[in-house]
This record gives structure tokens, C-alpha cells and sequence, in this order.
């Protein structure tokens, strides 16, 4: 249930241990002292932390009126947007592709940015809406993840790290948080794929694209993908798939970021530029059939023009 | 967008619902199961707000089942869907509502009766013959206004709600690919291809 | 010993006992006798009422009040009664706290509670006074008698500690040992809510304590005392006791049909099964037709 129902309820177990407190007038640091292993009432342990909000009335439109850059191009913070992210889950692991493009505005802001965030060696997060929110909240879930390991003695599922995702921003659901992100992984159960917005949505998959680009990316994507790719057709696919994103999207480009997550944690592939797999590809990469991405370097000497042969 | 059916017939109760989850203009998912089982004998589709629809959604499942558990009986149909209309009228008056419609069927092993509510996101409730939300409740209610009969077998029900998907399909511009389709009858929940 | 660990409820003694509970049974075994019996189409319910002295005034009982007859017996819910033994005030706030818990239930769930869950929400409050700081527990046992879809009629009994139980037949108070064995010998699977009913009078008539006719007139008050005969003792006339009496049946409809007797349908109920002692100036009241429910 959402942190604001269950802080205002009369009826929740937390409800009751609130009345306690203010019966005997607990001090909040060690009133959960008092009821030794939770009294019985269970694992009380907050679900999601808490996080300071603005002392406004509506803390909302407080921010909203500060960071909406289509209301007011001179407000005074500019969030950055535009995005194109995608992961996919195969036969060999899964592929995170992300374009590094960061646009304030109509400006582009940065384009080195890392949109992988590296959880740790098992998890990676993309990074699509708020950069700052993404980065934030998927650290802080890094932090988590750490905890259950040392609670636990073993690593969290990706079911679980995304469910521990989508409950917190839920909780600040309607306050101005903008995420589009996909948590990757390699659990017991294998690669998996958790796509986890703003909006507290929350799915498994197979295959997802995230941002402003997304619509491009899933163009090549959709069309190239199998489950039984091998590692190099699925790195290619991935690569080329922010490729056009970043192509054909004003607020995606400059350099794609590629990750490989298999059984023993993630691998950083590469980091190429987008102009330059325009006019050369990637390189002497494996998977890649040379030359460049670009319409007009596939099809050069190539024409429609279909003249009668006699002539 | 979501689009959800339910209709009675003799002994059971019919619930369909569309397996897309839609951002903006992009389908994310096309095999999403917006049904939930909440107890032996009970089902419930849910459409809505993003995130609030799972979120409502398990919290009624895991409330209910833990009625479950600490009786030893489940909530009969009335009474749980009751409580799940209760549920939306307190979250409705709260800081931030849920914003979720929902369908609920169930059979009462201690009555021997079917039972479908239609209950959406303002708290309203109504105990129905057959029900829809979304766009497919436009074409769907007056279908089945003309062929809805109380008394139909299993495979007559589904052949109505078969109509039903088919009139959406023709007509809507928008439409659903895929329906994940449950009945819940006096041997429980059982899902079904249509 | 026990002085040293039934100051607080909260406190074991060395044996491992919680004295203020058994004191809190001791005072419920010097209260009325409360009779329950299952039948396979209704619950019956029996209290015996002590009035405990001549000069208190029965006026203002007028025992046909919505819920219940006056001291032994109460509705809890349309389909619950419930029978209570021990102190009158706490099993005022006990009964209080049931009827809430009942309606809390309705507005929830929009059905009548289950009697089991019922009878855990009144076990779960009397459990808290065992268990916290300060608190004297509660000195009531229930029985409760009710009727829902999921277990149709049931019977349940619950005490001081917050434990209770289901049972075909039982009761609580004074001479409940004889009570019990009473019942254990008469008692027959697929018994009729008739027999149930001729059962439980006859266990009362066997059981209660002590049994004079009093010497004052008023009319009501005659009409409400019924009085037993104790088998072979001698009769001692400082008190007298009257008796309260519910069903729990199902109507035509099927619905819960709770029925507490008032007096005059208690008279008559007395008069056909031929326990009622006739007052030696031979006024007991003329058996009233006993079609009205309460």
C-alpha cells in the first residue's frame, strides 16, 4: 500500500504502533526497541524510505513551477531528458545499449554520459527520464541490494531489486519524480529484464527500449531479435539499435554504451561513436559485417532506377 | 486503454482482459496478466492508472488471502468484493487516490451462486449479469444486452464473450491483440484460450 | 506464595501460573449459571438470573428491550446472542465492545460477522489484559450462539484468559460441573431445537441453586420469576432467581431468526414443560402466546 495511506491509516499494524507511541510518549529513535523482535507484529522494518519533500503546501507544483522548461524556457532548473535506452534477454545473457546524450532543453547538455549504472557486478539500471532522479535512487539502490547481500549471505533477485524500485517511487508517486528504467541481471533464475517507471509500473520482459528514441530503437530492434542470437549478433543488434535512435532522434546520440550481462556478473563492451558508425561501423568488431550504418553509405550504388535493359 | 469483460452464466462466472501494458504511443509488454486470482473461488481484472493498478491489485490479494489464513475460509464473493469497494471509497477520500476500475467474479461454494461486480475507481459498486470497462464497454454492453443468457453452459458463455472480442476487433479503432480469459465455477479458477 | 505474583497480571508465578486470571474464573464460577446447547436447526441459550435482594426494584427491567431481557443474555448481532457469566459491569463493556466489533464488521464487509470471528475479536481484546502492564483482566466468560453460511449454527465459550472453544453443549458459572455432566448424559447428536430446548430447561431446573418463591406481589415481577426447585434441599428464602432464555433459529427465508424470550413467553415455555412452580396464591401469569421476538 502507498507510504502516505499506510502513514495516514487507523488501521495498519503501523497505525497501531503509532497510537502506542503516543500513549507512552516514545521517543522515536528506540521505540521499536520496546517491542523486542517486532512484538509479534511481524517484520515492521520499513518497506521504503523516506526522503525529505519540500515545506510547501504543494510540494508538486512547487517543483514543477521550477523545472518545466516547456512552461517557462528561464525557469531555473532545467532537467535533463531525452534518452534512448534499451535491454534485451536471449540465449546468452542480456545486452544493455544506451546513447550517452543529455539535453537541457533544446541544448545539449553533455554527451559523455554514463546511462548504465553499475549496481553492482550482477545488476545494471538504465538510465531514461531525470538524470539526477535515476542516478539518485538507482545508487541508492545499489546501497540496498549491498544490505540484503550482507543480511542474507546472498545476492537479491532482479525480481526482488526491481520490486524494491518500483515500491519507492510509488511512494513518491506524483511528486514531480521522472524515471524510465530498466533493471538487468543475472539471478538464480537466470538473465532477467525489469522495466520500472515513474509512474510505479513494474514489468517483466524480454525485450524493452526506454526514452525519447525508444520508438526508433525498437524499429531495428524488433526486427533483428531472435532468442537463440549468438553474443555477437546480439551485441550488433544492440549497437545498431541505439545507432538508429540516436540517428533519427534529435535528443539521443553522440556515443552508445554496450553491456553483455552473463552468469558471472556484467561486461562493458564498448563505448562507440554514432557519427562514426554512421560512415564506418564499428570497427573490427566481432558480429559486425563492416562499414557503415548509415542508409546512404548501406545502400551507395545502389538505384531504383529500373531502365528498360536494351537501353 | 485497457479493455476488461466478465459475464454469469449457470454456475460460473467469465472474466477476460487484454494483455497489453501501453506507454504513451509504445506497447512495453503484450503478455501481461491483468487478472488476479485472490482467493480459491474469486477473480479480479484491473485497469487503470499505471502503478496504482498492480500496487491496488496486490494489496487486495495479499489482504484477502490473509482473511484466508487467519479463518481458515474465504471471504464469500459479496462480502470480499465488498471490502474491495470499501477499500477504494477510503483511498478515494485519501491524499493521493488509487485510480483503478475494477471486475470482480466469484462463486459461493456456501450458496451455490455466481456473482460478478462491476466497481470503478470512484468506489461505485453493482452486482451485474455481465460487465465492462474501457473503450470495449461502448460496443460490449448492448451486445450483450441482445445475447447475455443467465443460463448458458460454459461454452456458450465463452461463444458470447468470443462475440464480444469480435465486435471490438471490427470496431474500435485501437484494439487489443491478445485477451487472457479465466473462469472460476464451483471447482475453482481454471484459465482458458480463446 | 500468590501474594507475591498476583499483584500484576503480567507476572508469572514461579509455578508458571497467572493468578489474576484464576481469580478472575474463581469469580466467574460464583456467577449465574449460563446453559448453551447446538441442535442441528438452532442454538438455545438459558441463564439464571440471581436477584439479590428483595428490595431491589425489577420495574425498570422490562426485559423486551431490542437487546435482550435484562442481565444474562444479550443480541450481540442479528445473528449472534450471547450469554455471559461474571461481572455484570465488565460484561456491559464487553458486550459493548462486541456489538462494535459486529457493526465494524458490517460497514467492512457488508455481511453479518462469522460467530468465530467474533468471538477471536472479544478473545483478542481480553488476551491484551492478561498480557498488559496495569491492567485487571476482564472477569467474563461467553458463550456465544450464532448462526453464518460458512459453519451454519455454532457454540462457542470464551474466558478471562482469551481462550476459547466450540462445543455441542456446554455452560459456565455456578455448579457448571453438574451442569456438564448433566448435559454429557443427555445429550444426542441431531438433537431438534425442541429437544435442545426441553434439554437445556431441564439441566437449569436440576442445576440452579436456590429457589423460593418470593412473598412480594407485583404483578411483573411474578411474571418474570420462574422458579425452580432444588431437588431435595431445603429452601432457604434470601434469594430468588429467574431465569433468561434465547434461540438462535433460521427463519423462512433462511436468515438468522434470534429470539430472546421476555417474560411471559418464558412463563409459558415454563408452564408446557411443567417447571414452573405456581405461586401460592396461584398468580403466575396466564402462558402468552410466544410469537414475539425481540
Amino acid at each position: 500500500m502507498n507510504s502516505f495511506l499506510t502513514r495516514y491509516s487507523s488501521t495498519t499494524p503501523e497505525a497501531d504502533i503509532r497510537k502506542a507511541k503516543e500513549l507512552y510518549g516514545e521517543d522515536d529513535d528506540v521505540s521499536e526497541m520496546i517491542w523486542g523482535s517486532a512484538g509479534g507484529f511481524g517484520n515492521l522494518a520499513k518497506g521504503v524510505p523516506t526522503f525529505k519533500v519540500p515545506a510547501v503546501p504543494d510540494p508538486t507544483s512547487f517543483l514543477r513551477m521550477h523545472t518545466d522548461d516547456h512552461a517557462d524556457p528561464s525557469c531555473r532548473i532545467k532537467i535533463k531528458h531525452g534518452t534512448t535506452t534499451l535491454a534485451f534477454r536471449y540465449q546468452g545473457g542480456v545486452i544493455v545499449a544506451v546513447d550517452s546524450r543529455a539535453t537541457a532543453g533544446s541544448y545539449v547538455a553533455s554527451g559523455t554520459v554514463k546511462k548504465v549504472i553499475e549496481i553492482n557486478p550482477y545488476l545494471l539500471g538504465t538510465m531514461a527520464g531525470g538524470a539526477a532522479d535515476c542516478q539518485y535512487w538507482e545508487t541508492y539502490l545499489g546501497m540496498q541490494c549491498r544490505l540484503h547481500e550482507l543480511r542474507n549471505r546472498e545476492r537479491i533477485s532482479v525480481a526482488a531489486a526491481s520490486k524494491y524500485l518500483s515500491n519507492l517511487v510509488y511512494s513518491y508517486k506524483g511528486m514531480g519524480l521522472s524515471m524510465g528504467t530498466m533493471i538487468c541481471g543475472w539471478d538464480k533464475t537466470g538473465p532477467a529484464i525489469f522495466y520500472v517507471d515513474s509512474d510505479g509500473t513494474r514489468l517483466r520482459g524480454d525485450l524493452f527500449s526506454v526514452g525519447s528514441g525508444s520508438t526508433f530503437a525498437y524499429g531495428v530492434l524488433d526486427q533483428g531479435y531472435r532468442w537463440d542470437l549468438t553474443d555477437e549478433e546480439a551485441q550488433e543488434l544492440g549497437r545498431r539499435s541505439i545507432y538508429a535512435a540516436g540517428h533519427r532522434d534529435a535528443f539521443s546520440g553522440n556515443t552508445v554504451n554496450l553491456y553483455h550481462v552473463k552468469q558471472d556478473g556484467w561486461q562493458f563492451i564498448g563505448n562507440y561513436d554514432i557519427s562514426e558508425l554512421h560512415y564506418n561501423g564499428p570497427g573490427n568488431v566481432p558480429g559486425a559485417p563492416g562499414g557503415g550504418y548509415g542508409y546512404d553509405v548501406r545502400v551507395a550504388g545502389r538505384s531504383s532506377a529500373n531502365a528498360p535493359e536494351d537501353q | 486503454m485497457d479493455i476488461s469483460f466478465a459475464l454469469t452464466g449457470k454456475g460460473y462466472v467469465i472474466v477476460a482482459a487484454d494483455t497489453t501494458a501501453a506507454r504513451s504511443i509504445v506497447k512495453m509488454k503484450v503478455d501481461e496478466d491483468k487478472i488476479k486470482v485472490l482467493s480459491p473461488h474469486l477473480l479480479m481484472a484491473y485497469s487503470g492508472e499505471p502503478g496504482d493498478t498492480v500496487q491496488f491489485a496486490e494489496y487486495i490479494e495479499r489482504n484477502i488471502r490473509l482473511y484466508h489464513i487467519r479463518n481458515t475460509y474465504a471471504l464469500r464473493p459479496p462480502s470480499a468484493a465488498s471490502w474491495i469497494r470499501r477499500s477504494l471509497a477510503d483511498s478515494l477520500r485519501s491524499r493521493r487516490p488509487y485510480a483503478v476500475n475494477l471486475l470482480v467474479g466469484g462463486y459461493d461454494t456456501s450458496t451455490h451462486t455466481p456473482h460478478l461486480y462491476w466497481i470503478d475507481y470512484l468506489g461505485t459498486m453493482s452486482e451485474v449479469p455481465f460487465a465492462a470497462h474501457g473503450y470495449g464497454a461502448y460496443f460490449a454492453l448492448s451486445l450483450l444486452d441482445r445475447y447475455h443468457d443467465p443460463e448458458a453452459s460454459v461454452e456458450e458463455g465463452l461463444a458470447t464473450l468470443r462475440r464480444c472480442l469480435d465486435e471490438v476487433a471490427k470496431r474500435l479503432v485501437v484494439t487489443p491483440e491478445k485477451y487472457k480469459v479465466k473462469i472460476v465455477d464451483k471447482d475453482g479458477v481454471r484459465e482458458v484460450e480463446i | 506464595m500468590a501474594r507475591r505474583y498476583d499483584s500484576r497480571t503480567t507476572i508469572f508465578s514461579p509455578e508458571g501460573r497467572l493468578y489474576q486470571i484464576e481469580y478472575a474464573m474463581e469469580a466467574i464460577s460464583h456467577a449465574g449459571i449460563v446453559i448453551g446447547v447446538l441442535s442441528k436447526d438452532g442454538v438455545v441459550l438459558a441463564a439464571e438470573k440471581k436477584v439479590t435482594g428483595k428490595l431491589l426494584d425489577m420495574s425498570g427491567a422490562k426485559g423486551q428491550s431490542y437487546g435482550g431481557s435484562g442481565e444474562k443474555i444479550f443480541l450481540l448481532n442479528s445473528n449472534v446472542i450471547g450469554g455471559v457469566a461474571g461481572i455484570t459491569a465488565d460484561a456491559n463493556s464487553l458486550i459493548n465492545y462486541a456489538r462494535q466489533a459486529a457493526q465494524r464488521h458490517l460497514y467492512m464487509y457488508n455481511e453479518d460477522i462469522p460467530v468465530e470471528l467474533l468471538a477471536q475479536r472479544l478473545c483478542d481484546l481480553k488476551q491484551g489484559y492478561t498480557q498488559y502492564g496495569g491492567l485487571r483482566p476482564f472477569g467474563v466468560s461467553l458463550l456465544y450462539a450464532g448462526y453464518d453460511p460458512h459453519y451454519q449454527f455454532q457454540l462457542y465459550h470464551s474466558d478471562p484468559s482469551g481462550n476459547y472453544s466450540g462445543w455441542k453443549a456446554t455452560c459456565i458459572g455456578a455448579n457448571n460441573g453438574t451442569a456438564t455432566s448433566l448435559l454429557k448424559q443427555d445429550y444426542k447428536e441431531d438433537i431438534s431445537v425442541a429437544d435442545a430446548i426441553e434439554l437445556v430447561l431441564k439441566v437449569m431446573s436440576k442445576t440452579m441453586d436456590s429457589t423460593t418463591l418470593g412473598s412480594e406481589k407485583r404483578a411483573y415481577y411474578l411474571a418474570l420469576r420462574f422458579v425452580f426447585r432444588k431437588r431435595g434441599a431445603a429452601q432457604i428464602a434470601d434469594r430468588e432467581t429467574t431465569v433468561e432464555f434465547a434461540t438462535l433459529t433460521l427463519d423462512a427465508e433462511k436468515k438468522p431468526k434470534a429470539k430472546i424470550y421476555n417474560p411471559a413467553e418464558i412463563d409459558a415455555l415454563l408452564h408446557k414443560h411443567g417447571l414452573a412452580k405456581k405461586d401460592e396464591e396461584g398468580s403466575v401469569a396466564a402462558p402468552i402466546p410466544s410469537d414475539q421476538t425481540v
